[in-house]
């Protein structure tokens, strides 16, 4: 299904490639911001402004993740270059299994956090008709609360270094073994390579 | 036979008038309203639903009884909306109304002292404050302390976010 790629065994499928980059802008801006929120000097009415956009936008993120892993399953995987070793195959397919972990448990342990804190603030999506809900049964749960705090800033950290380390591979297999990995995940010509 | 419908009648209206002779006003004549700060950022809202029965000076014996439906906070931003009747803050599924009672009422010089007891979530503590007269209205402006009626007391005990005198506002017809 989906046959837009020409060259199914050289590149993701467009959505797939569409929302690997938004994903990527997304994560850049809720590192930004949530270090930011939580770290910087500033007026109270500018923490809490930020605090309801980075929860907003995290809704989004969550989306574009499900949408990301519904096309992953739905499309056709064009299969890992054939010049990496079996153990470099191993560590391609663990460091993707950690990113997309770390992009699910990202979203969900600040859905968590907020459902379960006690200010009980609800999350609007940038308008005021689209509400999202809180995870029921954790209400004002501090336990639950400072457990999903914590998650959400270990697996932040996590990700982050797993993110390094995908872009160093990148770098890595290009000079190692002129293999150029950032075509499977754009929109090239790919007659060539 | 005639005379004596007639006086009954007579009393009945008296006894009807002596029993309203206090004035019932609503949400549809004046505004109760309420007005703080949270993060540093001013707002303001008020009760769509209420009803009050309000006796004057020189009435016999002057009083003012309010009841105002706590669900029906209105500040114009959504995610107060959604918080305020919530447990923490006005925990309306327990105390849906909140009460206002006087004590005792003077005249003063324009206006009215009134001295009474405001109920919020349960709990019950005296207030007083002065009724402006202003042409054909009655006004007044009076703070009270919102975490000595448990207000946001498990979210911002401190003070933090939510400031702790929330001022009321009274805007009502003369009886």
């Amino acid at each position: 299904m989906f046959t837009d790629n020409r060259y199914p065994d050289k590149r993701y499928h467009s959505l797939s490639v569409l929302l690997h980059w938004l994903i990527a802008g997304g994560l850049l801006f809720m590192f930004a911001s949530g270090l930011y929120m939580v770290n910087a000097e500033m007026p109270k009415a500018d923490q809490y402004k930020l605090f309801q956009i980075h929860k907003a936008s995290g809704v989004i993120m969550l989306w574009a993740i499900a949408l990301r892993l519904l096309t992953r399953w739905l499309t056709h995987q064009p299969p890992l270059p054939s010049e990496l070793s079996v153990k470099e195959q191993k560590l391609a397919k663990l460091g993707h299994l950690a990113l997309y972990i770390g992009l699910c448990v990202m979203p969900l342990s600040g859905w968590l956090m907020v459902s379960a804190s006690p200010f009980g603030l609800p999350t609007f999506v940038f308008v005021d008709w689209i509400k999202w809900p809180h995870i029921p049964f954790v209400e004002r749960n501090k336990t639950i609360e400072s457990l999903a705090r914590n998650t959400h800033w270990i697996v932040a950290s996590g990700l982050l270094l797993i993110i390094i380390g995908h872009i160093a591979a990148v770098i890595m297999h290009k000079k190692k073994q002129n293999i150029q990995l950032l075509k499977r995940m754009w929109w090239f010509k790919n007659d060539q390579n | 036979m005639h005379y004596l419908r007639f006086f009954a009648l007579a009393c009945l209206l008296c006894a009807s008038t002596f029993v309203f002779s206090k004035s019932n006003i609503d949400n549809t004549q004046g505004i109760v309203g309420f007005a703080g700060e949270h993060a540093g950022m001013a707002f303001s809202g008020e009760f769509t639903r209420w009803n009050a029965k309000i006796s004057l000076p020189p009435e016999a014996s002057p009083s003012i009884e309010a009841e105002f439906q706590l669900a029906s906070a209105r500040t114009g931003d959504a995610i107060y909306d959604e918080t305020l009747p919530e447990g923490d803050w006005f925990d309306v599924k327990n105390h849906p109304v909140g009460k206002f009672t006087s004590s005792n009422i003077e005249a003063v010089d324009n206006g009215y002292l009134v001295e009474g007891t405001l109920r919020l979530r349960g709990k019950t503590l005296p207030v007083s404050f002065k009724l402006n007269e202003n042409g054909e209205r009655l006004q007044s402006r009076f703070a009270i302390d919102r975490l000595e009626y448990g207000i946001g007391l498990d979210s911002d005990p401190e003070a933090d976010w939510v400031s702790r005198e929330i001022q009321m506002t009274l805007d009502i017809p003369k009886p």
